[in-house]
């Protein structure tokens, strides 16, 4: 699965440690989810989607393996 | 928010260290039979109230976990267990076989044996998400 976690923060001009405490996870975690080593609960990608005020489907596909 | 869950983290670790501390020397007072029966029950019984307390407050500290820190719990708990229970079946068959070290692989060494392999899946876990 990749995301579009890193670009949705660039846009924001929000660091990991911003976006983290933003959605209530650590720093850490959150990096682990950037960088697809984690696939995150629906509720913490709804949360995410809803702090980027954009869509889960934007910050979360499926790579073309997993079709 | 983040501080009482700081807070949380070291209530465990102190109630971990608390445990330990109990343990060792309970071990130590019961192998050298330097009290009567009836009260080695009662000095038996304190390691498992500590550990008991340790326990809640793991959990209560589980729950408060971000959801990548739980799953690096679980993952840690869940290999510890596998070798734990590995580690019983191979001594159970070697036992019937007669082979068997209770000096190395007691039930109190088993004990450490549990908490190391509870140790290698948290440094695997921990590895694995990067966090």
């Amino acid at each position: 699965m990749k995301n579009t976690i890193k670009v949705e923060r660039a846009k924001k001009n929000w660091t990991q440690a911003d976006l983290a405490k933003h959605i209530g996870i650590s720093r850490q975690g959150l990096n682990s989810i950037e960088t697809g080593k984690f696939i995150p609960s629906t509720l913490l990608a709804l949360r995410m989607a809803k702090v980027f005020n954009t869509t889960v489907e934007i910050l979360f596909q499926l790579e073309e393996t997993e079709q | 928010m983040e501080r009482s869950k700081k807070v949380q983290n070291q209530r465990c670790i102190i109630f971990a260290l608390i445990y330990g501390a109990t343990y060792l020397p309970a071990t130590w007072v019961l192998k050298h039979r330097m009290v009567g029966q009836p009260f080695s029950i009662i000095i038996a019984l304190v390691p498992i109230i500590t550990f008991s307390i340790f326990i809640f407050s793991y959990i209560k500290t589980f729950l408060a976990m971000d959801e990548v820190k739980q799953r690096v719990q679980f993952e840690a708990v869940v290999i510890g267990f596998a070798l734990t229970a590995m580690l019983l079946t191979l001594l159970f068959l070697l036992g019937l076989c007669d082979i068997s070290n209770p000096t190395w692989f007691g039930y109190g060494q088993l004990v450490g044996f549990c908490w190391l392999f509870y140790l290698i899946g948290w440094l695997i876990s921990k590895r694995k998400y990067g966090v």
